[in-house]
């Protein structure tokens, strides 16, 4: 009797000392698997023209229909990393991008983002730490301000987004800004949430953390937070011939121009 | 310095690790962090015991593990003072570290890791990674030996503490997170009862396999507190030989009674 309980227990106790392990196995393939992405596509890639999806659909009716409607539209693509981070930087990417050839409105987006840190610290963000991101936001926007060769800023942005440290840092910081419009105008975005979480729940769980994917309401507020517009041109499954484009929000002249493949966001160019 | 020269003081990891390390560099009442001389990517730290809990009065010294791509990615913790809650030498599990990388924030820092070790250390430790199960009793004989506790590099953890006083506010976003982490502890003691009862026989041969290494660890001193130490400790020591003493009369007891009951049965059915 008393044996068998023992070996029961060993067995049980075993199990358990078993379960991290697991945990540990997941985590090394999620690793892996980050590893592989990582290596195989760039942060943000070079413009390629339109057909170029033509290569990853080359037997796929119902996607060709939809690249060859893309390419009446527009002429270039801009892929980005797929690491869940993608529409916030092809976003802040495409934004500041069109913003270098337009001085003015350049002038503008960087006297609003010289105030949004006093804003966030006011909304409850911890100081200490939102200041570290806006420094290295505003070292950025500064840097390519004082570039007046265009071409030369548009090379600085490329490769100021392509080095892991300063473009996570972009992607942080709009993760910020866009939580702040969300708390902001809690009660607009409140409605929008599923289950019941509140706005702050949602932002610490689906806003703030790398890694997490955009939805909607991301992109209306991300939107809301540049004063800017987007368009997102959705390319999946469905049977019509072309894409569909939605702007958000709604009604807007939109500035920047995405396209939406099941998860993941790239940039496109008229 | 010698950091300039070692790292890339342009990347905002490195740029965010001195930040941090000019934040906590004046000990406080309840923790004290700071990077190793030669390397800025590891950290030790004292927390002190949070007051009114078994805890209370121990000061536990342990390592920071930061990735190369911190912010983004959390912190990784490993206590080296026993303590009854964590296993030493081991990356613990609390919902903001290492482990669950997913419900990290950048905008966290490793402060805010030390104040959510600090609350999560009285949660229930229902079988989730690097936890122990400890008594009450067994976790205050640890928190009292604690404070004579060296560390191979700096030396006495208990005196990296400031006395009294001295530990800034906490922001209101700081205490909302505490609560969240508080939560979380909650709902994977839930998800994890049916371990907790089965595991109830492993404390008593854990503090078996730890004791020695613990003995080892206290510092031979001749000042008072140690002789209490090591009476507490025999005490230790006792109460695992009497449980282990009660299970084998329970087997002879058990074994008595068989005989007998295959006696009478004897006794009845075939005379």
């Amino acid at each position: 009797m008393g044996d068998e309980a023992q070996t029961t227990s060993t067995t049980v106790s075993k199990e358990i000392t078993s379960q991290p392990n697991q945990d540990e196995l997941i985590l090394a393939q999620q690793r892996q698997i980050e590893k592989e992405i990582s290596d195989s596509t760039t942060l943000v890639g070079e413009l390629e023209p339109i057909s170029s999806l033509n290569n990853e659909y080359s037997s796929d009716e119902v996607y060709l229909d939809k690249v060859k409607d893309l390419g009446e539209k527009y002429k270039f693509i801009r892929r980005t990393r797929p690491d869940g981070n993608c529409f916030f930087r092809a976003f802040s990417y495409a934004n500041i991008e069109r913003l270098l050839s337009k001085k003015e409105d350049y002038n503008e987006f960087y006297r609003i983002s010289e105030e949004s840190k006093d804003v966030l610290v006011s909304l409850g963000f911890q100081q200490f730490t939102v200041e570290d991101f806006y420094d290295t936001y505003m070292e950025v926007l500064k840097k390519l301000k004082n570039i007046e060769n265009l071409d030369e800023a548009h090379k600085e942005l490329h490769t100021t987004f392509n080095e892991q440290g300063f473009s996570d840092y972009m992607v942080v910081y709009l993760r910020l800004l866009t939580s702040g419009q969300l708390q902001k105008d809690q009660d607009f975005y409140s409605c929008f949430i599923e289950g019941d979480r509140t706005v702050t729940d949602f932002c610490h769980q689906e806003v703030e953390p790398m890694y997490k994917e955009s939805d909607h309401i991301h992109i209306i507020a991300a939107c809301a937070a540049l004063n800017t517009g987007v368009r997102v041109i959705y390319m999946d499954r469905g049977t019509e011939k072309s894409c569909t484009a939605h702007d958000l929000p709604e009604g807007c002249s939109p500035t920047v121009h995405l396209l939406y493949r099941p998860g993941h966001y790239d940039i496109l160019y008229l | 310095m010698s950091l300039s020269a070692k790292y890339n003081m342009k990347s905002p990891g490195v740029k965010r690790l001195m930040r941090e390390a000019m934040e906590l560099a004046n000990p406080t009442e309840e923790y004290y962090a700071c990077p190793l001389d030669d390397n800025l990517f590891e950290w030790h730290f004292t927390v002190r015991g949070p007051p009114g809990t078994e805890f209370e009065g121990g000061c536990y010294h342990g390592r920071i593990l930061l990735p190369s791509q911190y912010p983004m990615q959390p912190p990784n913790i490993i206590l080296l003072t026993p303590n009854g809650r964590f296993e030493v030498n081991k990356k613990i599990c609390l919902s903001i570290s290492g482990h669950h990388p997913e419900s990290w924030q950048p905008s966290w820092s490793i402060r805010t890791a030390l104040l959510a070790l600090i609350a999560f250390m009285p949660t229930s430790a229902a079988g989730t990674i690097g936890s122990l199960d400890y008594t009450a009793e067994e976790r205050q004989l640890l928190a009292r030996k604690s404070t004579n506790w060296e560390c191979a590099t700096c030396g006495r953890a208990s005196e990296r503490l400031t006395a009294a006083g001295g530990s800034p506010e906490l922001t209101q976003e700081e205490s909302s997170l505490l609560k969240q982490i508080a939560l979380k502890a909650e709902e994977d003691t839930n998800r994890k009862e049916p371990n907790v009862e089965q595991k109830e026989d492993s404390p008593s041969s854990q503090t078996n396999r730890e004791n020695p290494e613990i003995r080892q660890r206290v510092i031979p001193s001749t000042n008072d507190v140690d002789s209490s130490l090591n009476t507490a400790d025999s005490l230790l020591q006792d109460s695992v030989d009497r449980t282990n003493k009660d299970k084998m009369w329970a087997v002879v007891i058990w074994l008595l009674l068989s005989i007998i009951i295959l006696l009478l049965i004897r006794r009845l059915f075939f005379l």
